[in-house]
This record gives structure tokens, sequence and C-alpha cells, in this order.
């Protein structure tokens, strides 16, 4: 069931060419969380500014729950926001800043302090109520932020770049914090980030952004899998990228190798994207649909991963290939074959 | 050490333009008057026990700090909602704002009050307009009475509020505001419990800028109060340049200069101890 | 130096005074604006073109601000010269700023009339004599008042501008009203009752920038002011502004010349003043700005004068406030125009 559905929804400001934000819809279902990933720039902080009511939309419409919210106030709206800098009231403790929504709403002050309580145990700050934003640490004052656009109980979350003022460890736990306290209380949330890692791993729903634009709307598996376009393979991902030409449906010649691909134009110019995990090592005396010889130029150790740069006919490849494994011992100079899936090219129009 | 090198001039200027006049008023403020107006060489404290013990000082004392109090209170309420329409203007207009809102510091004192007369006299604008529109039969008593230093004192200190409150309120993360509206918050609630609180220190150092002030003020008491207003410094103008009393007059002005010293060191500590780090 | 040596080998040698030779320079303090302007032509420029010494003129601003100076410059005076108000003047005195000085240093003394002389004590005599008047809005005020009681008049309410004590134009009012009441210019508690009443229809009490000013703009239609101001006023106004000596009578206002101690160009300072207090100087002065002179061999013209306080008609209306008794008196005016007068205006 939709609960939040953005119909063309359009942002231009004043002085500028393109719009911020060029005709966005999209529905989310109850519970979902949807991330809205982009480099900076492309419109994703303006659109959940819209959402919130904080940006007035010069088109469109935005509707949540099947009630059209687009000229309502942001004070009428019943969201919860988590701002990139917290916006915690500094003159305010944790409690109070968790109480704010409450008391806004009118809730009864009983009511509101075991409401308050709740939500800062929800974030594992039992202990902070009294502490001022300024005598918390970053993640703690990123939970108090949290607890208060939640304490309301909004009809809709949104979190934006939540996680960027912390440090990576952090980033790490707090994400997965977020996302369990978002599915123990299936409050639907937009979250924008321009951290496909982040995106990945949190979002039921990722909407890649470009000028704009959704480029694609998909599940993380299928954004990060089947990029829908040129942008989203380049941003959601590594991929080595080979400049080809489709001979016939199916076929495709890069440089001197020939490649089988499960989807092509139909022909004319195209450009090949490879995932480096896609890519595998093939054993002496193995066949594969698509066998590349290669020769290593270099190699990247990361612990669990080793990726491999590799020259092969078809051009320049990445490889990952798991740490104990025999590719793994391979050194700059060392030749091995390559094998990768014809389902697993991903060809677009060059 | 290079930073204290360059810290000299400022310094040697502070000391040849205040520190050095400040010390030979001292001096004088230790001379006897003779009682036909001249001045002797002394070293005594009659001047200052005359002067502590006259009912007339403190009652000065009392009309200058009530008078400055309430004219940099209004000061302040009334420069709080031009910095926030500044604030809440297009960048490209705030410059142009500001530079409206601290104008009057351009125009000399005496030429503000010549504006004020035409304004506020008993034939000025407002009467004029009262009386034509009959709502008066008598003009409105607006100047040359506490009325008119009021309203002059007032308007006179605004400018330095707008340029503090300017500057405290720039550093206010008008996200605060946009967070407090997301919670539920009205426009009025939000300015009440985020914007105002958060505002408190610029409002509480615009106050005591435009007190202090206010308190040495005498431009504005002296042509708007019509000679019915008696401040400090009118007192140490009048006791300087009309009773020839030079004595007294350095004493009153030691007295004041401490008075605001002692003020302000004060208001250092208590700010201090009220916000650590 | 030269020039020195010569003049004093012929003081000794001659007997002639020190001041006889001419050139070099002097720096006159006195009031600036008008005084200056009509000084300059009618005083400094004969002394001038008639002997090559250059004056200097110095912008004092108020006697008070003269003294400050002279304060200042004690150790080292850039001033000869010095015009000021006689109770400031005596201040200078007393404090030995100023040169005390008689008929055998600068022979004119001899020709300034008694009070003149007596005015300035052991230091410069009287160099010009100004007296107390009402000024009024000739237009607003008809017909011309000769009385001060038409500031009492009803009709007249809030239009009134008065200068407070510590001001002299107040004190020398109080002691005018004192007079007029009880015969005795020090009588004080004969004027309160008097100014108490008044206090109400005072538009102000500090009339800035003056009460000429104000007449002029329509905030008020009567002020004190000096004479001889009043009357350039007065003419400048085409008569807009009328200058009344009031029947109650008038107190003077004196400014004496003074010889600034150890002053660096003494001779032609002394000649200077003796310039200043001579009878063709002092005709000149009064005969341009109306105040009275003080060598009692000034040839004034009878219309001149009859603008001054020395008319035969206008002397007996001078009341003889001694300026020097007026100083001790004046706390206490001081006290009671604020506890009395300025507290009853409330508006």
């Amino acid at each position: 069931m939709t609960h939040l559905r953005l119909e063309r929804l359009t942002r231009r400001f004043p002085g500028t060419a393109a719009p911020a934000v060029d005709g966005i819809s999209l529905d989310l279902p109850q519970g979902a969380l949807l991330a809205l990933l982009g480099p900076s720039g492309c419109g994703k902080t303006t659109t959940l500014r819209m959402i919130a009511g904080l940006e007035v939309p010069d088109e469109g419409r935005i509707q949540v729950a099947g009630r059209d919210v687009t000229s309502l106030p942001p004070h009428r709206r019943n969201m919860g926001v988590v701002f990139q800098s917290y916006a915690l009231f500094p003159h305010l403790s944790a409690a109070g800043n968790v109480a704010f929504g409450l008391e806004m709403r009118g809730v009864a002050r009983a009511d509101r302090a075991k409401r308050v309580a709740d939500a800062l145990a929800l974030v594992g700050l039992e202990g902070f109520a009294a502490r001022k934003p300024r005598q918390l640490s970053g993640g703690q004052q990123q939970r108090v932020a949290l607890a208060r656009a939640l304490a309301p109980q909004p009809d809709l979350l949104l979190l934006d770049e939540p996680l960027s003022a912390l440090d990576a460890k952090l980033r790490e736990e707090v994400r997965d914090e977020i996302r369990a306290v978002q599915q123990r209380l299936g409050t639907t949330t937009v979250f924008v980030t321009h951290d496909q890692t982040e995106a990945l791993a949190m979002a039921d729903l990722v909407a890649v952004m470009h000028q704009g634009r959704i480029e694609q709307l998909a599940t993380p598996e299928e954004v990060f899998e089947r990029p829908a376009t040129r942008f989203v393979a380049t941003f959601v991902g590594r991929a080595a990228i080979l400049a080809a030409e489709v001979v016939s449906p199916g076929l495709l010649r890069a440089g001197e190798a020939t490649l089988q691909a499960a989807e092509t134009p139909p022909s004319g110019r195209a450009e090949i994207f490879i995932r480096p995990h896609h890519l595998r090592p093939l054993a002496d005396g193995v066949e594969a649909a698509n066998a590349l010889p290669a020769r290593v130029t270099r190699r990247t150790y990361t612990g669990d991963i080793i990726t491999l740069e590799c020259d092969s006919p078809a051009g320049r490849l990445l490889a990952e290939v798991p740490g104990g494994t025999q590719a793994a011992l391979l050194r700059p100079g060392d030749a091995l074959r390559l094998g990768v899936e014809p389902g697993d090219l991903r060809v677009f129009p060059a | 050490m290079i930073g204290l090198l360059l810290c000299l001039p400022a310094a040697l200027i502070l000391a040849a333009g205040f520190v050095w006049p400040v010390l030979l008023l001292g001096r004088i403020s230790f001379n006897r008057t003779t009682d036909m107006g001249a001045m002797e060489e002394a070293w005594t404290l009659e001047t200052y026990a005359k002067i502590v013990t006259d009912d007339f000082t403190w009652d000065l004392a009392w009309n200058t700090i009530t008078l400055s109090a309430g004219a940099a209170a209004a000061a302040v309420a009334l420069a709080l909602p031009v910095t926030l329409l500044i604030r809440s203007a297009p960048p490209r207009w705030r410059g142009v704002l500001a530079l409206m809102a601290v104008a009057p510091l351009l125009v000399s004192g005496t030429a503000r009050v010549v504006g004020w007369m035409a304004i506020l006299g008993d034939q000025g604008m407002i009467n004029a307009l009262l009386t034509g529109l009959g709502l008066t039969s008598q003009p409105l008593r607006l100047i040359n009475n506490l009325t008119g230093v009021r309203i002059g004192l007032t308007e006179s200190l605004m400018p330095y509020c707008c340029l503090v409150l300017i500057a405290g309120l720039s550093r206010l993360d008008s996200r605060l505001e946009e967070a407090a509206a997301t919670l539920g918050a009205t426009r009025s609630r939000t300015f009440f419990r985020v914007t105002l609180p958060l505002a408190a220190p610029a409002l509480a150092a615009a106050f005591a800028l435009a007190f202090v002030l206010g308190v040495s003020a005498f431009i504005t008491p002296r042509l708007m109060g019509g000679g019915r207003v008696f401040v400090v410094a009118t007192e140490i103008f009048d006791l300087a340049l009309e009773t020839v009393d030079w004595p007294a007059a350095a004493a009153l002005a030691m007295l004041l200069l401490g008075t605001l010293v002692v003020a302000m060191v004060l208001r250092g500590v208590l700010a201090g101890r009220e916000a650590p780090r | 130096m030269r020039r020195t040596l010569l003049a004093a080998i012929a003081t000794i040698g001659l007997g002639v005074p020190a001041y006889a030779q001419g050139g070099g320079q002097i720096t006159l303090q006195a009031y600036a604006g008008i005084f200056r302007d009509n000084y300059t032509q009618t005083v400094i420029a004969p002394f001038t073109a008639a002997r090559g010494t250059a004056v200097q003129y110095h912008d004092g601003g108020t006697s008070a601000a003269m003294l400050g100076t002279l304060r200042a410059q004690r150790a080292d005076p850039q001033i000869d010269v010095v015009i000021m108000d006689v109770t400031t003047a005596a201040i200078a005195c007393a404090e030995g700023l100023v040169e005390k000085i008689d008929a055998s240093t600068l022979p004119v003394i001899g020709d300034v009339d008694q009070q003149g002389r007596e005015a300035g004590g052991e230091c410069g005599p009287a160099v010009t004599y100004d007296h107390l008047v009402m000024v009024y809005d000739s237009r607003a005020v008809t017909p011309a008042p000769t009385s001060l009681a038409a500031m009492w008049a009803p009709e007249h309410r809030g239009r009134v501008a008065l200068s407070a004590p510590p001001n002299i134009q107040g004190l020398a009012l109080t002691a005018i009203l004192a007079h007029a009441e009880s015969g005795n210019w020090r009588n004080i508690g004969a004027a309160m009752p008097k100014l108490r009443e008044l206090a109400p229809a005072v538009q102000t009490f500090d009339p800035n920038p003056d009460g000429y000013t104000l007449i002029l703009n329509n905030q008020v239609r009567f002020a004190t002011g000096w004479n001889a101001r009043a009357q350039l006023y007065s003419d400048q106004s085409q008569g807009r502004i009328g200058v009344t000596l009031p029947q109650e009578g008038t107190v003077f206002q004196i400014n004496t010349i003074n010889l600034v101690a150890n002053s660096k160009n003494r001779a032609q300072a002394l000649a200077f003043m003796a310039h200043a207090l001579s009878p063709e100087a002092q005709a000149a002065f009064t005969e341009r700005m109306f105040y009275g002179p003080t060598n009692s061999r000034a040839q004034v013209s009878a219309a001149a004068l009859g603008r001054t306080a020395l008319a035969p008609e206008n002397r007996s209306r001078v009341i003889g406030l001694n300026w020097s008794e007026m100083v001790r008196l004046r706390d206490s005016w001081n006290q009671r125009w604020r506890r009395e007068v300025i507290a009853a205006s409330s508006r």
C-alpha cells in the first residue's frame, strides 16, 4: 500500500538554469525505507526538504497516506526530520529536545515524560536525559536527533545525510541502529545519502538521482547488479568500462576480443560495464562463454578481498578475488584467464 | 610575539588617547576648588566626599541608570525585529538592509536632534497630525522633557543594538528553526521557544553595550531634555563648563568610569560562569 | 632677537612704553562666530594695519573652555591675550594664568570707567559691557512688550525659553527678578515664587542651539539673551526678533581683556590691549555690535549708544550686580532652581 507518493515534483531556484528537482515521481509503500542516492547537487536534499515542507515545490504534488500535503506548512505535516547537522536545540537538554515535538502537539505533561523516556530508551540513551547537546558525543547527538524525530510518532521519518558527521567506525554502528529502530517501529522513511554503501545496506528501495531526476528506482540488489543507466553503473559500485561495437544482437566486439552478452542494443557503438566480482579466474582447461586471457598489472590487497588490475585483449579489467585462493597469490606480470557470464555484462549504447 | 608587536600601535594610541587623559582627569579630581572657583593643586578627597554625600548625586545616578536601562531595553526590543527581518531577507539584500539599520550612526547627534524637533516638537509632525485629526487639543509634550530624552536615546542606541544583534544572530543556525517547524511548532512558538532563547546572549550583549552608551550619553539628554533631565553626563558638563569646577567634574567622571568598569567586569564574570569554555 | 634688544634699549633710553615697537605677531583667544567676525573687522584689522603686528585669532568657545586652554598651556602658553567673561577671568587671575596689571603697565586703563577697572580686580580691565535682554517674536507678541511680565501671559504658555542656572543668563534673570520683587538682587527667595509660577509655561530651560533660533523656528516666542547678539540677530531677521531691556532692570555681562602670564609676545600683547581699550576701537566695536564701551572717552553715535545699556535712559535700569559675589551664591541658586523651578515645570 502506497504511503508516500510524489507526483512530478519540481523545484527551480531563481538564477539557475536547470531545475534542482526535475519532475520526480515515486511511490513508497508503508513501512519501507527509501534511500535517495546521488552526488552532491543532484536534488536529493531539495526533494527531502520539499517532502518536509521546508521547500515549496514549483510543480507537482506530495501525498502522505492518501492525503495531499503539498500546501501544508511544515508544522502541520507530522513528519520527523533528522538534519545533517542534527540541529539539536543547544539550550535544551536531551530530554527537552525529545519533548519539544510532543509539547508542540499538546501531549499532556505526564504522558510526555513517559514518551520521552521511551524514545531515549529506544536509541539507548536512558542515562543522558539531562545532558545538554554540547555534553554529548557526535553519535549520542545523532541518537537524540533520531529520538526527537521519532517521539511524536511521525507519519514519515526523513533523514538528511544523518551519518556524514560521524567517523567511519561509528557510522556503521549507527547505520545499523537506525535501520533496526526503523524496522521495529515500521515508520516509513526517506533517507538522503551520497554514500552508496549506506544506501545499499539500509534501504528497501534506492532511488539513484542525477541532475534532478531519478535514474533508477529499485531494490539495492537490482541497482547494484542491474544498473538501469550508464550513470547508475558508474556511480554505484566499481566497474571496468570497455568500449565496444555491437556485432549482432548478443554479440559484441571489444578491442581484439569478442564477447557474448544477454542483452545488447541492436547495433552500433556501446559501452560494456563489468563489476569486479563478476570476473572470475578460470582454472586451466575450464571453458566459459566469455573467457579472456589477461595479465596482472597491479595488485591491491585489502584483506579479505584482493583486487587485480589486468590487461586483456578486450581492454583494462578489474577483478576481485577472495583472499586465500590460488588467484590471490598472483603478482603483477603473471598471466591468467578471466571468465564472465553473458548475463553479468551490462551494455549501454555509447 | 608577532601578535604582541602588531598590537603595539593600538596600545600606544590607547595609552596616549585614553589612559593618559584619564590619569590626568584622576589627578584633577584630587585638587581643591576655592569658594571663588579657582582650582588649587592638592591631594584631597574633599570633592569625592562632597559628591558622595550629596543627595543630588544619588538622584543623578538613579535617573541615569533608569533612563539608560529603559532606553537600552527599548532599543534592543526594537532592534530585534529589524535584525530578524535582515536575517530573513535574501542574501543580496542583507548588506544593504544592515547598512540602512546602522546608517543613523553616520549622522551627527546634533543633526539627529534637529530632526527630532521637527517631528516631536509642540508644532512638529506628530502633534500637527494629532491635532489635525482632532485627537488632541493640547499638543503632546514629546520633547524637552524626559519623554523626549527616552525617545531620542532609544533611537540613538538602536544602531549599536542592530550591529551587535546582526553579528550575534548570524551565528544562529536557521536549521534550528526549521527543526522546530518540523516538530510541529508554529512560527510564533518557534520564535519564543527557539529563536528568542538562542538569541539571549546576543540580546544581553546588545543591552549591555546600549546601557553603557546610554549611561555616558550626553548629547541626547542635553539637547532633548529641555534642561529638565539631569543625568551624570550633563552634570559633568555643567560642572566643567558652566560652574568651571573641574575637580568636581573630574571626580564625578571618575566615579562614573569606575562604576562602569566594575559593571563590565561583573558582567564578564557572570557571563563567563554561565557559559564555560 | 635684535629687534627685542633694540626695543629694550629704546625703552630704557627714551622712557616710552615697552610696546611702542611694531611688527611681530600675537595670538588672541576670544569668542567664535559673529564676535570674531566683527571684532576682526573693527578692532584687529586697524591694529594690524597701523603696526604690522599680525593677530592670530584662536576660537575659544565658551569662557570656561578658554580657561581650560589656559590651564592646559600653563607651562608653555601659546595664547598672549584672552577676552573672556569676568567670572572666569577672575579664576584665571586667582590661578596666576593671567598677569596682574595696572595703569603703570597699561596707561589706557586710566581711561576705563570705574566699574570696568574694578571688574577685573588686579588683572585685566573690562573690554565690553553687555546686558541681559528679553527677546521675543515680534510677529506673535504685540504690542512690543516692555516688561518681563509678558512671559507670564497665559497665551504664551509653552512658548518661553529660559536658560537655567548655572548658566549665567539664568543667574542674571534670577537677580533681576529678585531685585524687582525686593529691591535686593541677592534675595533669591523673592524671585522664587515668580519663577515657580512661570515654570509650567517654559518650553525649555536649555535652549539649543539658542533662543534666537528657536524664535525663528516658531518653537518659542520669548527667550532671554545678551543684548549685543540680540541686536545683531534683530537686524539680521529684519526685526522679527524683538529686543527689550525690561523695565524690571538688567544686569551687565562683562568681558575683560587679559594678558596671559608668561606670554612670549608680551610687548605686542600689551600694544594690542592698549588698542582694544582705546577710545577709537571701543567706539568702532560699539557701532558695529552694540557692546557698551568701557573706555569713558569713546565717542559713540547716539543711535548706537541707544542700543546699549549705557544710553542715559537705560543707565538707571542697570542693577549693580557684583559677579564675584554671585559666584559664591551660584551653587545655592542652582539647587533652588532645580528643586523648586524645574521640578515644578513638569511637562
